[in-house]
């Protein structure tokens, strides 16, 4: 091969920049932090700081317009989710992202309370 | 005069004057054919040392070819295999992505990529393949890739960012050459020392300024150094030294087969050395999508739902009244959360151009947030105007 040749395009070259350099080298949170389904909006008023990584930036402009679960951060970056979750963390220490706990599911209600409404509505009309 | 003819030593002597001229005349002769004889010989011996030594240096340059044809084959193999493995372990990442070993996966892409670097050098050295086709990729980006080739990439600093681009044919040679700089800085200086990097626009291109805290180097190791660097020092993979020390030859032979300069003759404000890498301005460019990370726009046809340019989707209309989204969860008389309508969650702004400042990027914030409550109060108000009665959402 003589110094002139140019890489040959053979199969497709995976992303250039690799995800760990994109989180660099920070450890996974916790699944008790953050979860798939945490709200995510930006800060009312973000800090001052040097320009934000160009992934960091777009989970910004994803976050702008409102509540984005964490989950369709990643799909929306096409990051993995614990990359996506590594971002959030670290937007959310540094002050430029609030969460929200997931809306808690509905509690079931106690099955006595409900028979004893039963009884009285079949009481009262039946 | 009589009686010396009586003299027997007068006999003698005439009888030996002839004798003797003749035997110094013939050992004269014998030393003027030796000496031409040892003049015959030392050409023929010079002849002989001319043709030993350029036979030594044939051979020398049949086994460095040979050296460089056998490892360029063998490094092809190994990095073509380190490329598949990364876009495995790429694929893997996205599938395990929320499982808590995407951190071991994370670690082993790591490994690869030192892997793959080493291979390349190897490579550049046999005049080999130096990888797969990149796209034209951002400066910024080109680092952080030589970033992620060294060891120790966690004390690498990247200072500023740059709305530079690197063309195709020169993404792979400076990612190289910067990993092998980034690789030295980090050998040569204290663990706990961080290496900057800092991008400055130059009248002749783009200057990549790499300062490291470490020892330093003397004037006779600059030398060496820069005359590796200029790509004239370099013999081959048979003169790296023992030890082998490739860092600096690679960039000699990258810099001058790309038409870029690299110099590590100054010293950094830390004491140790400022590596400058000057890339002129035929291997820088522009992206067409500077909103659009490569890392992203590489590997991510963007969802169907937004267009296909890789900008983000434009606003849409907000849907009539949607109940802006930040408010306590609201409950139900009896108790059970209410169901709120999130149709307006995954909007974003519509925005040309990647805003490089926060500030500017929260005064868009406002304006979209401050446009959406807007949108939400006349919606309101139309729908109570109605006296249709219709269920407002």
């Amino acid at each position: 091969m003589t110094p002139s040749d140019e890489p040959e395009l053979e199969h497709e070259a995976a992303e250039l920049v690799r995800p760990y350099v994109i989180t660099n080298g920070r450890e996974l949170p916790d699944d008790s932090d953050l979860s798939l389904i945490t709200l995510v909006t930006v800060h009312q008023n973000p800090p001052r700081t040097k320009p934000l990584d160009p992934e960091k930036l777009r989970v910004m402009e994803l976050c702008s317009g409102g509540f984005l679960s964490v989950a369709e951060i990643a799909g929306h970056t096409r990051l993995p989710v614990g990359v996506a979750k590594i971002l959030v963390s670290d937007l959310t220490e540094e002050g430029h992202l609030c969460t929200r706990a997931p809306i808690p599911s509905a509690q079931l209600v106690d099955r006595q309370i409900l028979e004893e409404v039963l009884n009285g509505l079949q009481a009262r009309f039946g | 005069m009589t009686p010396y003819f009586q003299d027997p030593a007068l006999w003698g002597l005439i009888a030996g004057t002839p004798v003797a001229a003749a035997a110094i005349i013939q050992s004269r002769k014998k030393i003027a054919e030796l000496r031409k004889e040892k003049g015959e010989l030392k050409q023929r011996y010079a002849t002989l040392e001319d043709h030993y030594a350029e036979a030594v240096e044939e051979a020398k340059d049949r086994a460095e070819e040979a050296t460089k044809n056998t490892l360029k084959a063998a490094m092809r193999t190994l990095q073509g295999l380190a490329s598949e493995q990364q876009l495995a372990i790429s694929k893997m990442q996205e599938t395990y992505g929320e499982r808590q070993f995407l951190q071991d996966l994370l670690d082993i892409d790591h490994m690869n990529s030192q892997f793959a670097r080493r291979a390349q050098s190897i490579a550049v050295l046999c005049d080999g393949w130096l990888g797969r086709r990149r796209t034209a990729a951002s400066l910024y980006d080109v680092v952080r890739s030589a970033k992620g080739r060294i060891r120790h990439f966690t004390r690498v600093e990247i200072r500023s960012q740059s709305n530079f681009a690197i063309v195709s044919r020169a993404v792979e040679p400076v990612a190289l050459t910067l990993a092998e700089l980034l690789d030295n800085a980090t050998s040569y200086s204290a663990p706990e020392t961080m290496i900057e990097i800092n991008i400055r626009p130059v009248p002749k291109g783009v200057c990549i300024v790499v300062d490291d805290a470490g020892v330093g180097m003397n004037e006779e190791e600059k030398a060496k150094a820069a005359e590796l660097l200029s790509g004239e020092g370099s013999r081959g993979v048979s003169s790296l030294g023992n030890p082998p020390q490739f860092g600096f030859t690679v960039i000699g032979v990258l810099a001058a087969r790309y038409g870029f300069s690299v110099s590590v003759d100054s010293t950094s404000p830390y004491g140790g050395v400022r590596a400058v890498v000057l890339l002129p301005d035929d291997l820088l460019t522009s992206l067409h999508e500077p909103e659009e990370s490569p890392a992203v726009a590489v590997s991510a046809p963007m969802p169907p739902e937004e267009n296909p340019s890789g900008y983000p989707a434009p606003a849409r209309a907000p849907a009539p009244a949607p109940t802006p989204a930040p408010a306590a969860p609201a409950t139900t008389a009896g108790g059970l959360p209410k169901r709120r309508r999130r149709g307006a969650i995954s909007i974003v702004p519509a925005e040309t151009e990647r805003a490089q400042d926060p500030a500017r990027d929260s005064a868009r914030t406002a304006s979209a947030m401050g446009a959406f409550q807007r949108g939400t109060q006349s919606g309101r108000r139309s729908t109570n105007a109605s006296s249709e009665g219709h269920e407002a959402q």
